[in-house]
């Protein structure tokens, strides 16, 4: 019993050290995000007062109403969700035939084929700018959506492509065979039965699009010129880009609600995102 | 086979080959073609070819200011990745320990949220919401403790220091999350007979956990080295947007290139400089590819 006393006593300051570190770490994590809500909902001043308070002075939601309102906000968010589900459809009906031929049928310059769109990859999109403004340029696409949407599509064609190709090939041929006998042409076993056997892959490639495009900056203020073509990104950035005293609680509240969303949606396919993340680069 | 069945497989691959032709490669064809210009806002239509004194320029003057940036970026990626790893390492191992419980899942799911949010947002909330030095929590920190304030992205060394908080904020949720999965993947028989034997936690640590957990986790780092070297956005957003320069003049590869064909409408050296790091990352790529495959097999 004397023995154990200050064992137990040892355990019990390491596990208060343990949690006061952790809660600290979470807190680091934290600050900007409940920083932003605590300055969205903080009346007029709140920004440039010296104190620093855990609750919002004055609780209002006037910085959300003038966003929804006298701010463009609901524009932006609705080019974005355009912009989301059209580059989806685009990669989508461009990559899953291609990622169907790769991984079913073994043809002439197929393996060569897939490792140089890794090569590819490794030219950063940032450098790209210029050449493809040029491109949007000559073929009258600069400020509008589809431009960016083929844009969109193109940079993500390679891991759309190897990320469905890996799991059509972990479907069997089995069961393609048998409808084959039954007379299905390729598009219709594609679509009616290796597509809903896809579906994981499918999901998380298109929820993986919606993230790049949801979080796309650079692109979307340099092709799109006009306020009412921005996204939610070009929109934010110049909320940022204004006179900060009277923007910095709207931006804030635009922060806020353009997040949102997504954090909800990662934290439902968290789990696919490690493994979605690193399987293209290593395998075959 | 016949004909048709040949072309097959093209008639499907066609429509991506042809996203990828105007998205991926030609810019890529165009962008080389550009370096062997002298394009700039003077020759700007009348641009002529000029071979390889662009690359001549970039690599051997030093007032070209590229090895300059490539020094930094080296740096910035390597001391990146040493405290990820390291950082990210403790972190995951104190959430994996006994003493936590179940509380661990709930720090970790907090700990996840830096990931989650838009990197855009997360880079202009630091800088308006953390750095400015009227609006930033650490200055009215700072002034609460009667300090004075700090303008944390003044100049070089201090910006350098900001992007580096910063990113580490923005990364270390995926390198704990993956080495939090790693870890749980460790038989823990291999600790239990390791105490047993009379091994402490660094021992445990250092010939079991390590060991055990590097396979796993070496993918991950490999690419999030790549990544760490291609930053632009922090770099960027921080200190170099339009009208919004902040005195420090850092540049990492990727915003040098971007500043010289933008800001000094430089395209010929730009071009250069792209290629230059396309070919540098290629070379990278399989060097690292080879020897994750060598220590896999």
């Amino acid at each position: 019993m004397k023995k154990a006393t200050p064992k137990k006593a040892k355990t019990a300051v390491k596990k208060i050290a343990f949690h006061m570190i952790y809660i600290l770490l979470c807190f680091i994590a934290l600050v900007p995000i409940l920083y932003a809500l605590n300055i969205s909902f903080s009346g007029k001043g709140a920004a440039l007062s010296g104190s620093l308070s855990i609750l919002p002075q004055n609780p209002t939601i006037e910085h959300y109403r003038t966003l929804l309102i006298d701010e463009p906000f609901l524009i932006w968010l609705k080019n974005s969700l355009l912009l989301s589900a059209g580059t989806i459809a685009v990669a989508m009906v461009c990559t899953i035939p291609a990622a169907y031929a790769a991984s079913r049928w073994r043809f002439k310059g197929r393996r060569a084929l897939l490792q140089s769109l890794l090569v590819l990859n490794a030219f950063p999109q940032v450098l790209s700018l210029f050449a493809l403004f040029r491109v949007l340029k000559i073929t009258g696409l600069l400020n509008s959506h589809m431009g960016l949407i083929v844009i969109y599509a193109g940079s993500m064609c390679v891991f759309a492509i190897w990320n469905m190709k890996g799991y059509f090939d972990t479907i069997p041929r089995e069961i393609e065979e048998a409808a084959k006998i039954d007379g299905a042409n390729d598009g219709q076993i594609i679509w009616k039965i290796v597509m809903p056997l896809a579906r994981p892959a499918t999901i998380v490639t298109c929820v993986m699009v919606l993230i790049t495009v949801w979080n796309e900056y650079l692109f979307s203020t340099t092709f799109l010129l006009d306020s009412s073509t921005y996204s939610l990104a070009g929109g934010l950035y110049q909320l940022q880009s204004n006179d900060y005293s009277r923007s910095w609680p709207i931006f804030s509240a635009a922060s806020i609600l353009t997040s949102i969303p997504l954090v909800l949606i990662f934290f439902k396919i968290q789990k696919y995102m490690v493994s979605g993340l690193t399987a293209g680069g290593v395998k075959e | 086979m016949t004909r048709k069945q040949k072309l097959k497989p093209w008639l499907y691959i066609t429509p991506a080959l042809l996203l990828i032709l105007i998205v991926l490669i030609f810019p890529i064809v165009y962008t080389g073609y550009i370096s062997m210009t002298n394009m700039n806002m003077y020759h700007w239509n009348d641009y002529d070819f000029i071979g390889f004194s662009n690359y001549i320029r970039a690599l051997f003057k030093f007032d070209s200011g590229f090895i300059e940036a490539l020094l930094t970026t080296l740096l910035w990626t390597v001391i990146n990745m040493f405290l990820q790893i390291s950082i990210g390492f403790f972190i995951a191992v104190g959430l994996n320990s006994t003493v936590l419980k179940k509380a661990g899942r709930i720090y970790k799911t907090l700990l996840m949220l830096p990931w989650a949010m838009p990197a855009y947002i997360s880079i202009l909330l630091w800088r308006v919401g953390m750095f400015n030095t009227e609006f930033g929590v650490l200055n009215k920190f700072l002034t609460l403790l009667g300090l004075d304030k700090i303008d944390f992205l003044r100049n070089n060394g201090i910006a350098f220091c900001s992007c580096l908080a910063l990113n580490l904020w923005m990364a270390l949720p995926f390198m704990i999350s993956t080495i939090d999965g790693a870890l749980q993947s460790v038989d823990s028989s291999l600790y239990e007979s390791a105490t047993l034997d009379g091994a402490g936690f660094w021992v445990s640590i250092r010939y079991i956990t390590i060991p055990a957990i590097k396979p796993i986790i070496a993918p991950a780092a490999v690419m999030t080295t790549f990544i760490t070297f291609k930053q632009f956005d922090i770099v960027y957003l921080l200190t170099q947007q339009r009208g919004y320069m902040t005195g420090a003049n850092l540049n990492t590869v990727i915003t040098y290139a971007h500043q010289n064909a933008f800001v000094s409408n430089n395209y010929g050296l730009s071009s250069a400089v792209s290629m230059l790091l396309f070919v540098i990352i290629i070379l990278f790529s399989f060097i690292t590819n080879r020897s994750l495959r060598e220590e896999q097999a």
